[in-house]
């Protein structure tokens, strides 16, 4: 009996050999590419335990998959064996809002998780650009982030207690459904931004947060990228801590004005400042960001209402994809898309991302979490020029090398999967990643969880399925 | 496609497009973010990556770099039911559904293609219909003498209504003729299931454009919202081209319409709505005959019926069921559904939609206040 028809008595039809297929679950919006051999779709536990347990018998790699919008080839199979996509178990289990919790299958795609809260007045705060498309469980396996996070936190503020399947099959609880607990090791955690490498997440008790009853949006225009960073740092520096403070380069505003020609938005470097809370707290913070900016910037304005703002942020959430509408030619590449430094690093950044797209020749749109010091530089190219990719790829490693310097993180929050895995130890320094090395050989000695991911692979770590 | 001569267009047109390879800067300026992944009504029921817009994509850049066209890859590329939601929400830019039917041209072209899709095509080319009727196709019409031998303006009646739905055709015509309308005396099939199946559609272009130009028509005017797409992408841009929705707004105040106590919600077809950006004329006409409650996707958001793209023929299973979710967003407590496209209306009926789903035109035939003037 081979693979398939092994699978095939655990999923019945829910699997696929094809070359179609496995084409298509090939790579995700990364460059990163691995064929596997075959795709599963379990919509259990049960399902996923017994896959686990067949690849780990047969030294099968398995990698895990939601909705495949990873920008580090977190879910590609790059050494070939069983895609598992988890994105068939959607449901959501239960809405305890009581205890201030819901519980979740891993395919439950973020914006349909709040769509079912709002009405409660509750919301799941990590809010990532792809809100409509990523799954929850994509989202903790990379402990995604968002807009919202430089005020609510990343996804690991948020998973109270995780189901996973373990290399072997077995099936742990990872946390409670406390608020808080400080009972051992926080598996939890350790499951959060593993990538799959360390076990199949299977369900999720995820705390949720109460809408705020008021937001307000100033938007700030300045001369210079590096001006409107420098007045971001002052803001965080006054001790307001606004609930999304978003960049938007000059570039970003051409192309969202492209995208949608009746957006308010003024030329020039942008900084979105969103406070909430109540009607009366959100419009103090909201004069008090305009009268910080006010010295420095060309010019400061507020959203006129909650359509104006929402307006704005969903063409911000999508601008990364929507180079493409400046020039039919140039197609956005995700590649040192995620860095991160200490907030007053960020002018200092942006110095350096422009001088490395001038080096190299390479059109950079910067835009992204400014608040938490996360800076999304969108690069874009002509895909059929190879001079053209060689610069891209040069410039991307610079940036790295640059946020990596500027004592910052190559991922903020898109991971590192295998785009990223040869700054690892650049980033970490040996001793960090020998621990991690030997976090993942103790719960996958067989290295079937996901290999080839995070920089993890070294001379001891077994060499995986076929490619 | 538009601003060469007519010869160009009627002699070459069709065959050339099947021999256009698909244009690598269309593929690429998909980034794979998934966007369309989230909003593709066949992935909504399938689930495979390979049948969702994002995978078809990818499927059609491996078929130029030498990927075998097996069956996976037919029904990857023909479960699309070509609605376009994909193009609407696409940050990028991106057509996928030009990039999929260019697919299909090219493999069709090299003989490539399903048993569905080569039976279909046979029916078609040798019927002239989408059903391999061989009846009159103008049976609903009582009197042929009302056929007028030259008019400014046509109605192209269209498959469906003709053979499935000859009240509808025969209610059109009513209201239309009092404005001049004639039709065409021998027409066949637009070529739109032909075209979007990959094929070749020009014997029946031809035969219709050679009466379509006898009669010296300026507008042809069509009730199918597949015909209205066909005519206004595939024919040669001679004739103004408006949909039914578009002419009964235009002469609302002439129709004499009165006010029906009922509510009914209004189906925007792919083609007319997304597509064509006819919004806003269906529901003027609506407006002024009883209250319209939209549905809960509605206009640029509009959730396909299942039935266009050759996916009601090819897969009539996943057509009916992406149907039965569409009929999720029909608002509670009203009393018709409303479209302006028979293929749509008779997905929404055959799935059983317990609220009854009804033309544009019906409605309007409800409404015209004097007895003269309505179908007898």
């Amino acid at each position: 009996m081979d693979l398939i028809d092994k699978l095939r008595e655990i999923v019945g039809e829910r699997v696929s050999a094809s070359p179609a297929e496995r084409l298509c679950y090939s790579t995700d919006a990364s460059q990163v590419k691995g064929i596997p051999d075959c795709v599963v779709r379990p919509i259990s536990t049960e399902e996923v335990s017994k896959v686990v347990r067949l690849s780990a018998d047969l030294g099968a790699p398995v990698t895990a998959r939601g909705a495949g919008t990873g920008l580090a080839g977190g879910s590609v199979p790059v050494r070939g064996g069983i895609v598992l996509d988890m994105s068939g178990m959607n449901r959501i289990l239960e809405m305890d809002l009581e205890n201030l919790q819901v519980v979740v299958e891993p395919g439950v795609v973020q914006a349909r998780l709040n769509e079912r809260l709002k009405p409660h007045g509750f919301f799941f705060p990590p809010d990532p650009g792809s809100s409509n498309i990523c799954t929850i469980g994509g989202l903790i396996a990379n402990n995604g982030s968002g807009m919202r996070c430089v005020k609510y936190g990343t996804t690991k503020n948020y998973v109270l207690d995780l189901e996973v399947v373990l290399a072997d099959g077995r099936v742990i609880r990872t946390g409670s459904r406390t608020l808080k607990s400080a009972a051992g090791y926080d598996l939890t955690r350790l499951f959060i931004g593993s990538e799959g490498t360390l076990g199949i997440i299977t369900k999720a008790v995820l705390r949720v947060a109460p809408l705020p009853k008021a937001r307000r949006l100033v938007i700030a225009s300045f001369e210079d990228a590096e001006t409107a960073g420098r007045a971001v740092a002052k803001t965080f520096a006054s001790g307001i801590v606004p609930s999304a403070c978003e960049i938007l380069d000059r570039t970003t505003v051409q192309v969202l004005k492209r995208c949608d020609p009746n957006l308010v938005l003024p030329d020039g470097d942008i900084i979105l400042f969103e406070v909430d809370g109540t009607a009366e707290s959100t419009n103090e913070l909201a004069e008090e960001i305009a009268a910080l900016c006010s010295p420095t910037a060309a010019q400061v304005a507020m959203a006129s209402g909650a359509a104006e703002m929402e307006e704005i942020w969903e063409a911000r959430r999508l601008v990364g994809a929507a180079v493409s509408r400046l020039d039919p030619t140039k197609s956005r590449i995700y590649v040192g898309e995620d860095v991160g430094v200490p907030i007053k690093m960020i002018p200092a950044l942006i110095r350096e991302v422009s001088e490395i797209s001038e080096r190299f020749c390479i059109p950079a749109m910067k835009y992204g979490h400014i608040g938490d010091g996360n800076l999304h530089v969108a690069l874009f190219i002509d895909v059929l020029d190879e001079d053209e990719w060689t610069r891209l790829l040069a410039a991307a490693d610079a940036i790295h090398r640059a946020a990596i310097r500027l004592g910052g993180t190559v991922s903020s929050e898109h991971g590192i999967g295998t785009a990223r895995a040869e700054y690892m130890k650049l980033q970490w320094g040996e001793g960090p990643l020998s621990v991690m090395r030997a976090i993942k050989r103790a719960l996958d000695p067989k290295g079937v969880l996901n290999p080839g991911k995070l920089g993890l692979d070294d001379e001891s770590s077994p060499p995986g399925g076929e490619g | 496609m538009r601003g060469r001569t007519n010869e160009e267009w009627t002699e070459a047109e069709i065959k050339t497009k099947a021999e256009i390879k698909i244009d690598p800067r269309t593929i690429e300026l998909c980034v794979r973010c998934g966007t369309c992944r989230s909003v593709c009504p066949t992935f909504e029921v399938l689930g495979w990556e390979s049948q969702n817009t994002r995978g078809r994509i990818m499927v059609a850049k491996a078929l130029r770099e030498g990927l075998t066209p097996d069956s996976d890859v037919l029904d990857s590329l023909n479960t699309c039911t070509t609605c376009g939601i994909c193009t609407a929400k696409c940050p990028a830019g991106a057509n996928p559904p030009e990039i999929v039917l260019e697919a299909r041209r090219n493999l069709v072209s090299r003989g490539v293609m399903t048993e569905a899709q080569a039976g279909f095509r046979r029916k078609v080319n040798e019927s002239g219909n989408t059903f391999g009727e061989l009846g009159d196709r103008l049976g609903w019409l009582t009197d042929r003498e009302e056929i007028k031998e030259r008019a400014d303006r046509v109605y192209f009646v269209g498959c469906l209504d003709s053979y499935r739905y000859p009240e509808v055709a025969k209610k059109t015509f009513d209201i239309l003729k009092r404005f001049g309308v004639t039709l065409l005396p021998e027409e066949v099939c637009c070529g739109s299931p032909l075209i979007r199946t990959g094929s070749d559609a020009k014997k029946l272009v031809d035969k219709n454009l050679a009466q379509m130009r006898k009669i010296g028509a300026k507008t042809i005017i069509t009730g199918c919202a597949g015909c209205y797409s066909t005519l206004k992408k595939d024919y040669p841009p001679e004739f103004e081209v408006l949909s039914v929705p578009e002419f009964l707004a235009e002469y609302l105040a002439e129709l004499d319409l009165k006010r029906l106590d009922m509510t009914v919600t209004y189906h925007d077809p792919c083609h007319l709505g997304r597509e064509s950006g006819i919004f806003d004329p269906p529901r003027e006409v609506i407006r002024a005959i009883c209250n319209l409650e939209e549905m809960k996707a509605t206009r640029e958001a509009s959730r396909c019926c299942g039935g266009g793209g050759g996916v009601r023929a090819g897969y009539p299973d996943l057509s009916l069921e992406i149907a039965r979710r569409r009929l999720f967003d029909v608002p509670e407590g009203v009393d018709a559904i409303v479209s302006c496209c028979p293929l749509c209306i008779r997905n929404l009926r055959d799935v059983g939609s317990e609220v009854e789903v009804i033309d544009l035109v019906d409605l309007v035939e409800r409404a015209i206040r004097s007895p003269d003037l309505r179908s007898k």
